[in-house]
């Protein structure tokens, strides 16, 4: 299979710059939770539930200025293509529950809610490339559910550049195992990175084109979650004044 | 199985989920989604809508409207689009390569797909069919688009469901381009040889055909039917009713997947000894000898350079190499290529001829009656199984003795034999094969089934009369595989468009980009010595003694960089070709001419870009400084090295320029000095010069080339600005910099040769502990009666080297990099970027180092590089091999015309016969014993190398290895084969 074809087809059927199918809902788990969310980009599935902020367990959790984000990360058995069974300290899970703790600490409004505790469960369903970028949805997403001031969306979404030349927008696994890629998270409508994750080699000039096009992804990401947002918000206000 | 269809803003989705059991058991699940679009367009210029819906690719680059808006004519005038299926393609690639037929075709995605897990190597064929637009194919992507893709049904198969959507694609063209939209009606033929397939496509009012009645149908079918290879014509009808096998089956995947992990079979790379065509040797790293393969049924249909599966043969049947000379024109060439009844009784007899029956009983007596020492026996091993191919386009010519004299309108077998003597003969059926008789036809091997005797192939084309210079010339550089094609337009396209009328930018401009950092060198007197009547000047020299005593030194090399930039099609072309190939009347461009002998080449007289190594050497020729730069040059003269020498040795001139010359003289014989001391070899080999006459260009005589003076000073500072430059790139990139390596040879390799020189010249040996004692010993090797004696053994030196090559800086280690034959540490090729496209990459790479511009990344990239490297490692092989045979034809026609005695040397001893080197010409030769005296009475001393016979006069005669003997030469034509080549009779 060729995964960029050169009448300019991807593996899957898309253009360069075409994202996956995008669809999220919000408040999908309103009685487990302070703040839920389902998000599929494309066969990449993720629910994320929030409570907090509430007091810490622990003593150590504590921080007299600002919160705290506590990311739970976990991959269900089935979420590949084989089954495998993963341990909780999977260096990997460890490293993405530490990248979205550090890009959420940054974008929640943490002075609002001194000594307490944020607690993000996200659970991944099923695993299509993109993962990072879509957890990073999802949580977002979680968080506006569950009322957390936030400075803007993060959105998320990965791009890599196919056969040193030609950048390619929201790669599925095929494509992701054999490209280079980057994951980023753009604040709101700004060209602000809240997370920009490259575990590859990327040619330096061509980087920006990459960027480029992963932040246009970005935007529209940004829209369709604002577009689900409000319709949800509309439909409790409808609930309220009734 | 598809779960839902779902519409999006962008177009559908269809999402597919598939189970798939696991080897061990467990299930798997891939799930791929799959997107349905309606943007793809037909590419067809009789098409107006499509124009609308176009959409930019990364690039920004819209889609190329390819199909012509008046397409070919059938006999019937029916102007029409092809739409192909797999099969079509994987078997009759080269039809549709083929410039006299297919134009217009549609190649559906589903079909590329197919091509593409059936064999790479055709799908790479159909692709540059596809991107060179010359032949209008376009890829339609049928499986994303929303109007043609299909679902596969409920117990459909998958191939099933291929046709239905291949199908699908010839009847959306005609309802898209007919009824709904072009004003002239375009036909489509969906061409197919499954009869199945077809009979389906007609229900569904496709007009459906086989490639036969396709051809048929076009207006010069006639000359085309025998270009369709035999399996698609007529399947199976080569075999006739013959059930016997005649070969052992291959092994199956499986069974050789489990041997090839437990240990039992072996794989590697076939090689066919050149002097027995029964008998091929396999390298396999598991044995530190080579395993034998006698005889073609343990050969098993294999050809020369397949890479092939080996069992190991009993130990009881391990084997001395033969020792005998084996050549297929001698056997079976008789046999018949018909299949008629009374064939078919010979044929049953097995694979082995009675001729051939002959020799092997010879063989086996030899074996049993002379039990030497059991070191000498060889494990030897059958072909089981043939993993890849080394098939490719054959020159060769048809067998007169396989011709039918009757003349029937219907095709018949005939045999053609290759030029290669390593393969056999092929069968392939022609309607024509009279009229094709003297000449050099190419042909492609289609199948070897098991119970035939022979493969089966097809005609291509024909290159001309046998012996015509044009078609010898032709049919060897197809023999090499080098690409002689002119370079296509797009290649073209990316010279400067002022032509031969660019010049050099203004010096005195600092804002034009073309100037910025390169340094302008017009005041050096530089000067370029060349071979009288170059053309393409890449390199010039200049030195000048500095206020301090110590002396300046350029080498100025083209700027090839300047006119190649990478990535574009002059690029790939450069990479692809890899290197010149020079025949002995003409010349195979890498790059175009313009750059080759105008743009690049280093005229005198005139502004040049360079790109220049300079140093700062002292009187001993040690490096003080070093400097490397773009710059600009103007040469004050071009020298041959006759003309350069000559002025040198002219006390009288005493002009600066005469005076640099002499510096560099100086110079280079230092730098020579110390090369030798730190023991680089001067090895030998039997070059020689052909001279044309300049009217008839018919060629006259043979000459053994000179060498002065002054070839070595040029030789020396660019072994300099080689090693220099290595050093450079090596430091700034120690993955990806472009080296060349010689290994040291293996002990084993000299085994023979020193065994021989041992036993014939008393004790003589070559020493291998380093190439300073080799080259010492090398030395040593006088035979004070034979001048000429020391240049044979080092003539046969050469051949026991490895060959030197080019390698990825990160592929080896330090250490490893040595060029053993220059014995310097590290090396490269820098200098002749006109003609090989190592020294561009070099070339890139070092402007990267020394921040000129940055580094392409395909030269940062390792895998890229090894596979860079890889190909013109090939090709520069396959150069040389082309230009080796060229003399050699060139040096056969010159002995038609004076044949006489000449002084000889036997290089080579075999129990039927004897391999005699001729210096004068540089031709080896066989005479074989029945042509020197009688068989019977012959007798081989193998461990004194000694063949004893009685001669034709009736005296006894010895001949040993080594021996200077008188050789009638002439050249005579082999009837068979049509090679010309030089005949030895032994006086």
């Amino acid at each position: 299979m060729e995964l960029y074809s050169p009448e300019g087809l991807r593996i899957d059927g898309r253009r360069w710059n075409e994202l996956r199918r995008f669809e999220c809902k919000i408040n999908t788990h309103p009685h487990s939770a302070d703040g839920s969310s389902y998000v599929e980009q494309g066969n990449t599935k993720i629910i994320c539930m929030v409570r907090g902020p509430m007091e810490p367990a622990m003593k150590s959790q504590v921080n007299a200025t600002s919160s705290t984000v506590e990311v739970n990360v976990s991959l269900a058995n089935f979420s590949t293509f084989e089954r495998k069974k993963r341990s909780k300290t999977d260096k990997r899970i460890t490293e993405l529950k530490t990248t979205l703790e550090r890009t959420f600490n940054e974008c929640i409004m943490g002075h609002l809610y001194p000594r307490t505790l944020i607690s993000v469960t996200v659970q991944v369903l099923a695993q299509d490339g993109g993962l990072l970028a879509a957890m990073t949805n999802a949580v977002t997403l979680a968080l506006i559910d569950a009322g957390i001031a936030m400075y803007d969306y993060v959105s998320g979404v990965n791009a890599g550049l196919y056969d040193q030349t030609s950048a390619l927008l929201d790669l599925n696994t095929l494509e992701e195992n054999d490209m280079c890629s980057l994951t980023i998270g753009v604040i709101g409508k700004s060209e602000k990175l809240a997370l920009v994750v490259l575990e590859d080699k990327l040619p330096l000039d061509r980087l920006e084109s990459v960027l480029a096009i992963a932040i246009a992804g970005s935007h529209r990401i940004r829209e369709l979650m604002d577009m689900e947002v409000r319709k949800h918000g509309n439909m409790r206000l409808a609930k309220v004044s009734v | 199985m598809i779960t839902n269809r779902k519409r999006l803003s962008s177009g559908l989705s269809v999402t597919s989920k598939v189970f798939v059991r696991s080897r061990n058991g467990n299930a798997l699940k891939i799930v791929r989604e799959h997107y349905l679009r309606n943007d793809i367009p037909c590419y067809s210029h009789a098409c107006h809508k499509c124009q609308e819906i176009v959409k930019p690719d990364a690039q920004g680059q819209l889609p190329k409207f390819i199909l012509s808006s008046s397409p070919t004519k059938t006999k019937d005038g029916v102007s029409h689009y092809v739409v192909i299926d797999t099969n079509i393609i994987l078997h009759a690639i080269d039809l549709l390569e083929n410039t006299q037929c297919f134009y217009d075709v549609i190649v559906p995605q589903t079909v590329l797909e197919e091509v593409r897990n059936r064999s790479f190597p055709i799908y790479q064929r159909l692709r540059n069919l596809v991107k060179s637009e010359d032949k209008r194919f376009v890829v339609f992507h049928n499986e994303y688009n929303e109007a043609t893709y299909v679902n596969r049904e409920k117990g459909q198969s998958i191939n099933d469901r291929n046709d239905h959507a291949i199908r699908k694609v010839a009847s959306w063209f005609n309802s898209h381009l007919n009824t709904e939209n072009s004003p002239t009606p375009i036909h489509i033929i969906f061409i197919c040889n499954d009869v199945d397939n077809c009979t389906k496509a007609k229900q569904e009012g496709i007009d459906a055909r086989s490639l036969v009645d396709y051809i048929d149908s076009l207006p010069n079918g006639e000359d085309l039917r025998d270009l369709i290879p035999s399996d698609i014509v007529l399947p199976g009808n080569f075999e006739g009713d013959q059930n016997e096998t005649v070969f052992p089956e291959y092994y199956s995947n499986a069974r050789i997947m489990a041997g090839i992990k437990n240990g039992t079979l072996y794989q590697g790379m076939l090689n066919i000894s050149s002097y027995n065509y029964l008998q091929g040797t396999v390298s396999v790293p598991a044995f530190k000898k080579p395993l034998l393969i006698i005889g073609s049924k343990n050969l098993n249909r294999a050809f020369n350079s397949d890479s092939v599966i080996v069992e190991l043969l009993p130990k009881d049947k391990w084997k001395e190499p033969s020792s005998t000379i084996i050549e297929e024109g001698s056997i079976g060439a008789d046999d018949n290529a018909g299949d008629d009844e009374d064939d078919l009784g010979e044929e049953t007899g097995g694979v082995v001829s009675d001729k051939e029956r002959v020799f092997l009983a010879q063989e086996a007596m030899k074996a049993t009656s002379s039990k030497t020492n059991e070191s000498r026996l060889q494990p030897t091993a059958k072909i089981v199984g043939v993993v890849r191919r080394s098939w490719r386009y054959y020159v060769g010519q048809i067998a007169p003795s396989s011709v039918s004299e009757e003349t029937g309108h219907s095709s018949r077998s005939c045999f053609v034999i290759l030029m290669d003597k390593l393969l056999p003969k092929v069968r392939i059926r022609t309607r024509k094969a009279k009229e094709y008789l003297g000449q050099r036809i190419v042909i492609v091997v289609d199948s070897w089934p098991s119970n035939s005797r022979y493969p089966n192939g097809h005609f291509v084309r024909t290159l001309g009369e046998i012996e015509s210079a044009e078609a010898e010339t032709e049919a060897l550089l197809l023999e090499h595989d080098v690409e002689y094609r002119p370079f296509s337009k797009n290649v073209l396209d990316c010279l400067p468009k002022e032509g031969d009328n660019w010049v050099v930018p203004d010096m005195t401009d600092p804002q034009d980009p073309q100037l910025k950092k390169r340094v302008d060198l017009r005041d050096r007197l530089v000067c370029s010595i060349d071979p009288p009547g170059c053309v393409d000047i890449d390199d010039a020299l200049h030195a000048r003694v500095l206020p301090n005593g110590n002396y300046e030194v350029g080498v100025h090399i083209a700027d090839v960089t300047h006119f190649v930039k990478p990535n574009t099609a002059l690029d790939q072309e450069g990479a692809s070709r890899g290197t010149s190939v020079y025949l002995v009347d003409k010349r195979i461009d890498m790059l175009p001419m313009l750059l080759g002998t105008n743009l690049c080449s280093l005229k005198p007289f005139v502004d040049r870009f360079a790109f220049s190594v300079i140093w700062e050497l002292d009187e001993n020729a040690n490096i003080l400084k070093v400097d490397y730069m773009k710059s600009v040059i103007k040469s004050r003269q071009a020298f041959s090295y006759e003309q350069a020498q000559l002025r040198i040795d002219d006390p009288t001139q005493t002009d600066e320029l005469t005076n640099s010359m002499r510096v560099l003289l100086k110079l280079s014989k230092k730098l020579k000095q110390g090369r030798m001391d730190a023991g680089a070899l001067n090895l030998a080999s039997p070059e020689v010069k052909v001279h044309m006459d300049s009217e008839t260009s018919d060629p006259q005589e043979v000459e053994i080339k000179k060498l002065l003076e002054t070839n070595s000073l040029v030789e020396e500072f660019m072994l300099f600005a080689n090693i220099s430059v290595a050093r450079k790139i090596y430091d700034s990139y120690p993955q990806t910099a472009m080296l060349r390596r010689h290994a040291p040879p293996p002990a084993t390799n000299f085994e023979t040769l020193n065994d021989m020189l041992n036993v014939r010249k008393n004790g003589m040996s070559i020493s291998l502990e380093s190439s300073k004692a080799l080259a010492d010993s090398l030395d040593r090797i006088v035979d004070p009666n034979d001048p000429y004696f020391n240049t044979l053994i080092r003539i046969m030196s050469t051949r026991c080297m490895m060959a030197a090559e080019y390698f990825p800086s990160g592929s080896y280690g330090y250490p490893e990099f040595r060029h053993y034959g220059l014995a310097v540490d590290i090396y490269t090729h820098f200098t002749s970027p006109i003609r090989r496209y190592c020294d561009v990459v070099v070339h890139r790479q070092l402007a990267g180092a020394i921040g000129y511009e940055n580094l392409d990344l395909s030269h940062r990239d390792k895998q890229r590089m090894e596979m860079i490297v890889k190909n013109i490692n090939k090709r520069h092989r396959n150069a040389q091999f082309a230009g080796r045979s060229s003399i050699e034809y060139y040096v056969g026609q010159v002995m038609r015309n004076n044949e006489a005695e000449h002084e000889g040397y036997v290089i080579k001893c075999f129990n039927n016969g004897i391999v005699v080197l001729v210096p004068k010409f540089g031709v080896e030769g066989l005479i074989k014993l029945e042509t020197m005296g009688d068989l019977a009475t012959a007798n081989y001393n193998e461990d004194k190398y000694e063949l004893t016979f009685t001669d034709l006069k009736g005296a006894q005669r010895t001949v040993a290895m080594f021996d200077k003997v008188t050789v009638d030469v002439k050249s005579v034509k082999d009837e068979v084969s049509g090679k010309r080549r030089a005949q030895l009779m032994l006086r």
